[in-house]
């Protein structure tokens, strides 16, 4: 009886350790793979605005980034890679491949700094409201960096991927 | 005699969580009761009252509203700002910092101006409570923020 009861208490035990190591590690969203991406419409450094949803036809990564973000700073090569190397690849029914970077900076001189350091040559926009910005409200963002791929049609084809998952989720979309 | 080891197995995977959690909160250079509810901190902005704490934020951006902006802490001339700052205070004002830009493990703002309060000897140096960020743990539960 002893021995059942303390089979118990120890199984709740780990049970709640491991939902609170859980919890500290997860990035919740509300977005749904199979369902469509929201639009956003955020100006570019030179002041012109740019909407997700005017680039449908691609296979679009919307990138949520800052230059205050290490993480995010890191990834950004890799990023390169994958869009010089599928930019203009052929997709099974998109038109190519297209990066939307939104940033979360609040100063304009650090986030151009930045664009200019990494040879950023895809798409970026911004409102500088750091955590503030409407575009983090809209697609729930809740840490960095955070990704959502989307076909051609706006709907979402992964949430949140990095380094190879992200890769093969592209190359699913080739026509091979 | 399998009870018995599954029992082991769930105890190990037990105290290892806690061990872990045990030998983090050691590394920081705050304690427990240095960590500053937002709730707590919310409930006060506005009130006209000259013990009110000064609110810094040592990050990429001051939106707590009230709040003074110094710039991220592990900039080097933003340190000197700070002290420049806090060599204006009483030592017993209640003084509280914020960054609110990732996850307490990975800000690499809070340490170094925690460091400073508690170097230049404040009696009642506070961290707010951010352990994911800005947004999730202030704005997104609808606390003053400056709007701008």
């Amino acid at each position: 009886m002893l021995k059942t009861k303390l089979l118990w208490l120890t199984i709740l035990l780990s049970l709640a350790s491991a939902t609170s190591f859980a919890q500290s590690n997860q990035t919740a969203t509300a977005l749904v793979v199979g369902s469509k991406a929201p639009d956003l419409s955020l100006p570019g450094p030179k002041g012109d605005t740019v909407s997700l949803y005017s680039l449908k036809g691609r296979i679009i990564l919307v990138d949520f980034w800052a230059s205050w973000c290490a993480p995010c700073v890191k990834e950004q090569p890799e990023l390169l890679q994958l869009y010089k190397k599928y930019k203009h690849a052929h997709f099974k029914n998109a038109s190519g491949f297209e990066i939307y970077g939104v940033s979360l900076d609040n100063k304009k001189a650090n986030w151009v700094k930045a664009i200019q350091k990494m040879n950023i040559s895809w798409i970026q926009v911004s409102d500088l409201k750091f955590w503030n910005s409407k575009a983090a409200r809209i697609f729930d963002v809740e840490a960095l960096p955070f990704n959502v791929l989307i076909d051609e049609k706006g709907i979402i084809l992964a949430i949140n991927l990095h380094g190879k998952a992200l890769e093969k989720s592209i190359l699913n979309q080739i026509d091979k | 005699m399998k009870i018995n080891a599954l029992l082991s197995v769930i105890l190990i995977v037990t105290a290892a969580f806690s061990l872990q959690a045990s030998a983090q909160d050691k590394t920081q250079p705050w304690n427990a009761n240095q960590l500053l509810a937002p709730e707590v901190l919310a409930k006060n902005i506005g009130i006209s009252d000259t013990a009110a704490p000064l609110i810094i934020c040592i990050g990429p951006s001051a939106l707590i509203k009230g709040s003074v902006e110094i710039g991220p802490a592990q900039e080097h001339d933003n340190l000197v700002k700070l002290r420049q700052l806090l060599s204006k205070q009483p030592k017993d004002r209640e003084m509280v910092i914020y960054c609110g830009c990732c996850p307490f493990d990975k800000c690499p703002n809070i340490r170094p101006a925690f460091a400073v309060l508690k170097e230049m000897e404040f009696t009642d140096p506070k961290l707010l409570n951010l352990p994911h960020n800005l947004k999730v743990d202030w704005i997104d539960k609808g606390f003053p923020i400056n709007e701008n």
